[in-house]
């Protein structure tokens, strides 16, 4: 009996999670935690890739510029994300911005590596092969470094994309309880597992949509790269 | 007419090691719609000096004139052929040829017809859609050809160009070229460490030693054009041959 009990605590049957998902979907609770969440995704993401990708186009074209940057990203690349979230709490508070931080944080660090590894892949020889006619900085820059780096960059997109989504749930379990970080913890306080497996159950359908969308995005983009960019 | 006058070019060493100067002293005169070839073991800085001349490798001392004007960078006046091909994987081919046309601002109609053309010329036509990566390694060299022939250049610049290909296929590209550069005369400067390909193709071939890089001889091939399928069993070719031999053993030695 007991031992029924602990199992649907900690394991819900499928059918008791599908149950409480179609309850889920149907509230407005669930649709305003999913828009709260991803306003600080969407816009640390994109505040990470518009940083991310210049700084990972200046490293992957010029060693000057990675010596300087390289340290600085190794740091943040092995500090643990949990480690640096209350330091940006301390500074920014408990708003939006804060949660922001955090995801732009997560994602900004694959975004760069993966940029710039996407430009490191520019065979020379193309590069070798434009110059010699004549080619201008700004045109290499357009007709061979952006176009040949462009899967080491959409890459970057994807699993800069899937940091974020982790930072953003991370954040809201940890410190800032809002969106769906504050409905986690709330099914959880009630011991209501089958909707805090049907919540988690909706963020990963809603990362797994959106790296499938930056799949197809490099497959119908950058055709021509198959497979071999780190992923 | 391509003049080289006292050219040296070092690299810096590894690791605090000396520079390795790998071009020492070159003096060449290439005349206009001549076959030159580069000839020597690898690493004597014969493709330092072919990039040398299409303005891509600065040099140290001494200097290159094209038809009296100094090189001081890449220009139109040269067109270059890669051994790796360096074809740009995400364009097809028709774009690949009329690439160096685009870099130089001719327009989309135009340079798409000139670069059929030259593909017609190299015996792609109807390939125009394919990619690089479609294509075998003797196609995408006639590719790279076709590329540097749209831009009519007077200079073309070939590296080891048909290194990278079988042997049977080599064969063919040379014949190909061969007759290509009958119809449109062009002074071709080609680097090989094949002397049999190097006495195929050229009106001359300069012989270079490695570290430095030096002009060890040159050799007035002499051969009839256009040259026969069985030159090789020509006295002239065997003759020479024998010669280059002798001076790569003593070159070794």
């Amino acid at each position: 009996m007991l031992a029924h009990r602990l199992d649907s605590l900690l394991l819900p049957s499928c059918t008791e999670t599908m149950g409480a998902l179609a309850r889920l979907v149907d509230t407005a609770e669930l649709w305003e935690a999913v828009w709260i969440s991803n306003q600080a995704m969407v816009l640390g993401f994109l505040l990470a890739a518009i940083v991310g990708v210049p700084l990972g186009l200046l490293m992957g074209r010029w060693r000057r510029a990675e010596r300087y940057v390289d340290p600085y990203l190794n740091i943040l690349l092995v500090t643990p994300k949990s480690a640096l979230i209350p330091i940006v709490i301390m500074a920014t508070g408990l708003g939006l911005l804060s949660r922001l931080l955090v995801v732009f944080i997560s994602a900004i660090v694959v975004i760069t590596v993966n940029v710039r590894t996407g430009l490191r892949m520019v065979d020379p020889a193309w590069v070798e092969m434009a110059q010699s006619f004549g080619a201008t900085e700004g045109q290499l820059w357009r007709k061979v470094f952006l176009r040949g780096g462009l899967p080491g960059i959409l890459t970057g997109f994807r699993l800069g994309l899937a940091r974020a989504v982790s930072g953003m749930i991370t954040v809201e379990l940890l410190l800032v309880a809002v969106g769906i970080g504050r409905l986690i913890l709330d099914f959880e306080g009630m011991f209501d597992a089958p909707s805090l497996y049907a919540t988690v159950l909706v963020v990963v359908a809603e990362a797994v949509i959106l790296l499938q969308g930056c799949r197809w995005l490099e497959r119908w983009m950058a055709p021509w790269a198959g497979e071999g960019v780190a992923r | 007419m391509i003049e080289l006058r006292g050219c040296r070019k070092a690299f810096p060493g590894r690791d605090g090691q000396a520079p390795v100067v790998v071009l020492d002293g070159v003096d060449l005169t290439i005349r206009a719609q001549e076959f030159v070839c580069l000839l020597g073991p690898s690493g004597c800085g014969k493709t330092t000096l072919l990039k040398a001349i299409a303005g891509l490798v600065p040099l140290d001392e001494g200097e290159i004139r094209i038809d009296g004007r100094s090189v001081t960078g890449p220009g139109n006046d040269c067109a270059m052929v890669f051994q790796d091909f360096a074809l740009l994987p995400w364009a097809d081919v028709l774009s690949n040829v009329a690439f160096g046309l685009e870099l130089r601002g001719v327009p989309r109609a135009t340079r798409e017809q000139r670069a059929q053309e030259l593909l017609a010329a190299v015996g792609l036509g109807g390939f125009e859609r394919h990619r690089p990566r479609q294509l075998s390694g003797g196609m995408q060299q006639r590719v790279g050809l076709a590329r540097a022939l749209a831009v009519d250049p007077k200079i073309l610049l070939m590296d080891e160009p048909f290194g990278a290909v079988d042997a049977q296929t080599r064969r063919l590209l040379q014949e190909d070229l061969l007759a290509l550069l009958d119809r449109t005369r062009k002074t071709v400067v080609f680097v090989t460490h094949s002397m049999a390909e190097a006495l195929r193709l050229g009106d001359r071939v300069v012989l270079m030693t490695s570290r430095p890089g030096r002009v060890r001889d040159t050799i007035e091939v002499g051969l009839p054009r256009p040259r026969p399928p069985d030159i090789e069993k020509h006295p002239r070719f065997v003759e020479l041959k024998d010669y280059l031999w002798q001076q790569l053993r003593e070159m070794n030695a």
